[in-house]
């Protein structure tokens, strides 16, 4: 205590805070960089193309919030994500061929998959909690067991012939404007030829920051989120204070799968078509988000917001080098830097930094 | 009291010692239990030919395994050796490219090509060594961070396509088997006998791939300095207490930078060998997963990811295991995508155990 009081002076404390939120300036600082360089970037489209992509990683993101504040990790993500997509598609294929209405074959063909879609994440649960595997492995194992069987399901292609509902709800927007004539909300009018439509938050990102804001709550004020943090810290503290680590590490984990399962409906309804593959690409950008967010691998730190953050800055990235012309692939470079980065900057002044959490 | 306790232990003795067998070796016994089964069920599979094919087409995956093995040993894991023989890989095929088109020495340009591509990896190893050990980032980071380095810039080099053109002969070294046998006719070795076309290389006996003389030799230097040295030791050392080993005098820190060094070399001649197998410059896919793979093996081989535990033994085992399910599923005609199931299922059962039989290990 008496050191962090000494090292407040004026200068120092300038420090400390601009290294505590070093990432929000960070993004601040690549939006205005971006948004000076590439000429589309900063305009309405430009951010409602990055507010398209981001519902996969920002629930994947959570989801590995989650599991890496108790020290652990879940690697099975991308394919449960893959694997809620394919069972999705196929659930709803075939609840429409059996005559049923579009609508309700797509709500309960989603019911049904979120419920089938938490069971990988019980039994990385059980796995991890009750038996003590290490998560990388037990995740690791779920992740093939996922794709081998979505692989399975859809026999090594991709699900076909969804109702075109899914599709109208998956990339339909939350507001849709035609300039000085409608305002409708969630399914878009009809237009007519030279009318332009202006759509502003699209549905699924509107979902997904939905489970952000209510799981960001859960985490921060709830006993659960207390108890999270709690077995990250010191899991032998956290079973002398009576808290039920091993079913509270089955919860965790189900949560997890809970949000991939999500994220893969929303792939279905917005690509109309369920993959194994889906979200591969997903599983790497969201660990470094929840890195870049200060979270660390011993367990105990980490938030949610700035997890959000973390994920908006790959976001920022990856649509800013595509406007620019740039192959994907430099992306992947600058990632990798980003990730170092963020953790050396933890590693230079740990104290400092999650001081607040 | 005393008796009665040595009676019982003594009665128990024989069959919980096969028993005791069994569950260390489970890895093999199961290997042994699935290489008879698809001798049954699998077209062609037991075959010498089809041995060879196994072999030959786990190298790379022998290469990784074996620097997965070094690195969680000593509690840390590598998870950018994927990605690094990828990086390598296109490296070493684009030097020997543009050498080759202007017309260097095949010999020349083939070897120029795989030591700076070498080096490069000794240099990333270098650089998440560094950062492991004197800037404590953890491994799990520092080396997810550089495979996405490696990876983005081995397709930034590629753009995205395998490199081709590259000079002749690779595959000729890289496929190319120790004897040749024309049955009544002729032997050779290296080279195929001369003068042999079209329908009569069917019935070529090939005997022993080069890439296997080239792994078993790789695979029995490691197993000696893992084994043998005192390298070895001081890494088992690091693994089982880093806090022992540090007070024993080892110099942790040159320690592990070396153990990064070695694993990100150990990929990059993955990735060389790769060029001499497939005559192309392939960079890794997101979805190849060559690093978990690798871990899993090791795992399966018996190694803790807590650290202090593994020999290069178990981990080619493991790697068989894996080659053998996916050969032997193939050839029985399974769904190819029943592999991944099925290596997600040996994992979990490599782990449970280990868990329930802490003692064995």
């Amino acid at each position: 205590m008496d050191n962090i009081t000494i090292k407040k002076n004026g200068l120092h404390e300038l420090f400390l805070q601009l290294g505590n939120k070093w990432i929000f300036f960070f993004l601040l600082l690549e939006v205005i960089i971006f948004s000076i360089i590439s000429p589309g970037f900063f305009s309405l489209n430009g951010i409602q193309t990055i507010l398209n992509n981001s519902p996969s990683i920002l629930l994947l993101g959570l989801a590995e919030t989650f599991v890496i504040i108790t020290g652990g990790i879940d690697l099975s993500v991308g394919f449960v994500m893959g694997f809620s997509s394919v069972v999705s598609a196929k659930l709803i294929v075939t609840f429409v061929g059996l005559g049923m209405n579009d609508a309700l074959s797509i709500i309960i063909g989603i019911v049904i998959t979120i419920c089938i879609g938490i069971i990988p994440g019980f039994l990385n649960g059980i796995l991890i909690g009750r038996y003590k595997v290490p998560a990388l492995i037990a995740t690791f194992s779920m992740l093939g067991i996922t794709h081998g069987i979505s692989e399975l399901l859809i026999e090594g292609s991709a699900a076909k012939n969804l109702p075109a509902l899914a599709g109208k709800i998956g990339n339909g927007s939350l507001i849709n404007m035609v300039p000085g004539k409608t305002v409708s909300f969630f399914i878009s009018p009809t237009i007519q030829r030279g009318e332009h439509l202006i759509e502003i938050l699209p549905n699924m990102f509107v979902i997904a920051f939905i489970f952000v804001i209510f799981f960001a709550f859960i985490l921060k004020s709830t006993k659960f989120g207390q108890h999270t943090y709690a077995i990250g810290g010191n899991i032998d503290a956290a079973i002398r204070a009576g808290i039920d680590v091993k079913n509270h590490i089955i919860k965790i984990y189900m949560l997890s799968s809970l949000f991939a399962t999500i994220a893969g409906i929303i792939y279905m309804l917005r690509f109309v078509t369920g993959k194994a593959d889906s979200g591969v690409m997903f599983l790497l950008d969201s660990i470094v988000a929840v890195v870049i967010g200060g979270a660390s691998f011993y367990g105990g730190f980490g938030s949610v917001w700035k997890t959000v953050i973390g994920c908006f800055i790959i976001l920022v990235l990856e649509n800013g080098l595509r406007m620019l012309g740039f192959p994907t692939f430099y992306k992947l470079v600058l990632v990798g830097v980003i990730l170092i980065f963020a953790v050396l900057v933890d590693q230079f002044s740990p104290e400092l930094l999650h001081k607040e959490d | 009291m005393n008796t009665n306790k040595n009676l019982a232990l003594n009665v128990t003795q024989n069959p919980s010692k096969l028993f005791s067998l069994l569950a260390k070796n489970w890895a093999l016994f199961f290997l042994l239990i699935l290489i008879l089964i698809f001798s049954f069920t699998g077209k062609r599979f037991f075959q010498l030919a089809n041995f060879q094919n196994i072999i030959h087409l786990s190298t790379t995956s022998l290469l990784l395994a074996a620097a997965e093995t070094f690195v969680i040993i000593t509690g840390g894991i590598d998870l950018s050796v994927g990605f690094m023989m990828g990086l390598s890989s296109v490296l070493s095929a684009t030097i020997m490219q543009k050498m080759h088109a202007v017309n260097f020495l095949p010999a020349l340009s083939i070897s120029i090509g795989s030591i700076i591509a070498l080096i490069v990896c000794i240099i990333a190893g270098l650089i998440s060594g560094i950062m492991i050990t004197k800037y404590r980032v953890p491994s799990f980071i520092a080396t997810l961070g550089m495979g996405g380095i490696a990876s983005g810039i081995a397709l930034i080099m590629s753009e995205g396509f395998p490199v081709t053109f590259l000079p002749p002969y690779l595959t000729d070294i890289g496929n190319g088997y120790l004897i040749y046998i024309f049955p009544g006719k002729a032997i050779s070795f290296f080279n195929k006998p001369e003068g042999i076309t079209g329908k009569e290389l069917k019935e070529l006996i090939r005997i022993i791939p080069n890439s296997f003389i080239f792994i078993v030799i790789v695979l029995f230097i490691l197993w000696h300095i893992l084994k043998n040295t005192k390298f070895g030791q001081h890494t088992y050392a690091i693994g089982g207490s880093m806090v022992a080993a540090v007070r024993a005098g080892i110099n942790t820190n040159r320690h592990l930078i070396i153990i990064y060094v070695l694993s990100s070399f150990l990929a990059g001649l993955a990735g060389v060998f790769n060029v001499f197998q497939t005559g192309i410059g392939n960079y890794t896919q997101f979805s190849s997963m060559y690093e978990l793979l690798a871990i899993a093996s090791v795992v399966i081989g018996g190694a803790s990811l807590f650290g202090g535990k593994g020999r290069i033994i178990g981990s080619v085992i493991g790697v068989i295991l894996i080659s053998v399910i996916e050969n032997g599923l193939q050839l029985s005609g399974v769904d190819p995508f029943y592999r991944f199931i099925a290596v997600g299922l040996i994992l979990i059962a490599a782990i449970i155990i280990d868990q329930s039989f802490p003692d064995l290990f």
